[in-house]
């Protein structure tokens, strides 16, 4: 808990709730700028079409976010040298540990407000129907697994390299492969991390080519894919750990 | 010899087959100024990382505070232990104080200590001050300030002064210096400059390409500083001869007679014979191997003086 703590108060003025933010802003101003003009038809089926929105925009943004993120709680120790002082006080597992929570209570609290802005705009823009709470629940658990398992992978790699730029690289090579794993088919979408925001949509959408209509409804959710973004996120918990552990400071 | 605060048994430690720390056999008695000195690459950082259980051994033992450090006890034996291991460790965007309050905290230290730690190391007037901008005598006096914080026994310091201008090195040296007296502690510091060493330590340990080729009192490496007296003459051959035929066995070496440290009487008799037998005497001078010849010697001219 004190490592913790401390992990906190070491990102004093790094300003870490910024990027995720950020994202928020501009998904906000992306994401539901196009439900400003709805009629009837779109407002009864708003709450299936905005779960269908968000996480393809998560998919494009949360791996970058989820790279600054990492590299900025990382980087503070390589450019401080400070790995070799903290690990005569602390275990160097209590230090990943700590990282680990500090970051992900930022993108906890992202996908909380982004949960909230859904359910304050939904309502508020007159989506058809109370807001679906199983749904949003089954979103919520999909996208935090996601997001969180993204974000454990970029740590490990800004805690293991010094040299931040190959994190952020590997973000923005996440960010496609989440983009593009869109068109990718299901079975091979599960072996990429990035891919399980597509993995754990529990909405579709329907595309009559003659009528030229989508349509948008709520669909099974995959919890199975749920068990596969759970295993990724222990193998690199405790491969990332393990690495972080054996490394030589 | 008083009780040894860290004695390792046959500690290697190997990176890529090579080994870099060979059968090492280090005792710090408790109350010293141990200088562990040795050229660039001799293997220091390594070994005092393998005291702080930073780097692990390939092999041999860690006894430090009468205990044998394993994985298990590291961070309980570490509590009573100060480090300061290569360049400082400052969160940059944080201010001095922040900084120690990081580690005052962890160390679980009071936390009064931050203030008297900033006192010790002169620096409460700049601890406000973003760790970013200190100069790097600040940045190694915040340093050592950290290490100090919990009021270790023992201070394992490594090159402290590298990278410091001559009266940062100074202060530096009187802060380490002051540390036994005041403190009771133990002080492990490390350097390549024999110079260093030799104002500071109580104890020295010679380490070059990873052996510990010299371990004892500063005093006792004094000692081995040998006395010559340099006799030059217009003829050396029968100088030395006659030398001999009284008892005084002397070597020839480049244009001098090298002859064992002898009393004022016996000098003004040989003066007295060589100059009987007519053989000029040119110089007659007092030799002492000093102490860089002996670093030199121990470590096989590889270091940096």
């Amino acid at each position: 808990m004190i490592a913790l703590q401390m992990e906190f108060y070491k990102c004093k003025r790094r300003w870490l709730w910024l990027p995720p933010l950020l994202m928020l802003a501009a998904q906000m101003l992306w994401g539901l700028w196009s439900y400003i003009d709805m009629d009837a038809r779109a407002l009864s089926q708003g709450w299936a079409d905005i779960l269908y929105s968000f996480p393809l925009l998560n998919a494009m943004m949360t791996p970058v976010v989820a790279a600054v993120l990492a590299s900025r709680i990382a980087d503070i120790e390589h450019k401080g040298q400070t790995l070799k002082l903290l690990q005569t006080v602390q275990s160097a597992g209590s230090v990943f540990d700590a990282k680990f929570l500090c970051a992900g209570a930022y993108m906890t609290v992202f996908v909380a407000l982004q949960l909230a802005t859904i359910v304050i705009f939904g309502v508020l823009r007159g989506f058809a129907g109370t807001p679906p709470w199983s749904r949003l629940l089954e979103y919520t658990v999909g996208t935090l697994l996601t997001t969180l398992t993204i974000l454990l992978f970029q740590l490990v790699l800004s805690l293991l390299l010094s040299n931040q730029m190959i994190g952020m690289i590997a973000g923005l090579i996440g960010a496609l492969l989440g983009l593009f794993s869109l068109f990718f088919p299901p079975s091979f979408q599960r072996f990429f991390i990035w891919a399980y925001y597509a993995v754990l949509y529990n909405t579709v959408m329907d595309w009559n080519e003659t009528t030229r209509i989508v349509t948008y409804r709520f669909t099974g959710f995959a919890w199975d894919g749920v068990i596969g973004i759970l295993l990724f996120f222990a193998a690199i918990y405790i491969i990332g750990r393990r690495l972080f552990i054996k490394k030589e400071v | 010899m008083s009780e040894s605060i860290i004695e390792t048994k046959g500690l290697c430690k190997s990176y890529g087959g090579t080994l870099r720390v060979k059968d090492l056999h280090m005792v710090v008695p408790e109350g010293a100024i141990y200088g562990f000195l040795g050229p660039n690459g001799a293997g220091k950082s390594t070994t005092l990382k393998m005291l702080l259980g930073l780097t692990h051994p390939t092999g041999g033992e860690i006894e430090i505070l009468h205990q044998r450090m394993n994985d298990k006890n590291r961070l309980s034996v570490l509590r009573d232990i100060g480090s300061l291991i290569e360049s400082p460790s400052y969160y940059g965007h944080l201010t001095g104080e922040e900084n120690l309050r990081i580690l005052q905290i962890l160390r679980k230290a009071p936390e009064q200590n931050i203030a008297e730690v900033l006192k010790i190391v002169r620096l409460t007037g700049q601890k406000d001050k973003k760790a970013s901008q200190y100069s790097l005598g600040m940045k190694q006096r915040l340093g050592l300030a950290a290490a100090l914080l919990s009021h270790p026994r023992l201070l394992i310091l490594d090159e402290p002064t590298n990278g410091l201008d001559p009266a940062g090195i100074q202060e530096m040296r009187e802060l380490i210096c002051e540390l036994p007296q005041q403190f009771g502690m133990t002080v492990v510091v490390s350097s390549h400059l024999l110079s260093e060493i030799d104002q500071m330590a109580t104890h020295v340990g010679v380490i070059a390409n990873g052996v510990l080729v010299y371990q004892d009192t500063m005093a006792h490496l004094h000692e081995k500083s040998e006395h010559h007296l340099a006799l030059r003459t217009l003829n050396n051959a029968s100088a030395q001869a006659l030398l001999r035929h009284h008892g005084i066995i002397s070597e020839q070496r480049e244009e001098v007679l090298l002859l064992p440290p002898l009393p004022d009487r016996t000098i003004a008799d040989c003066i007295s014979m060589l100059t009987a037998q007519q053989i000029g005497i040119v110089r007659i001078e007092d030799r002492r191997k000093n102490l860089e010849d002996i670093f030199l010697a121990l470590t096989e001219g590889a270091a940096s003086l």
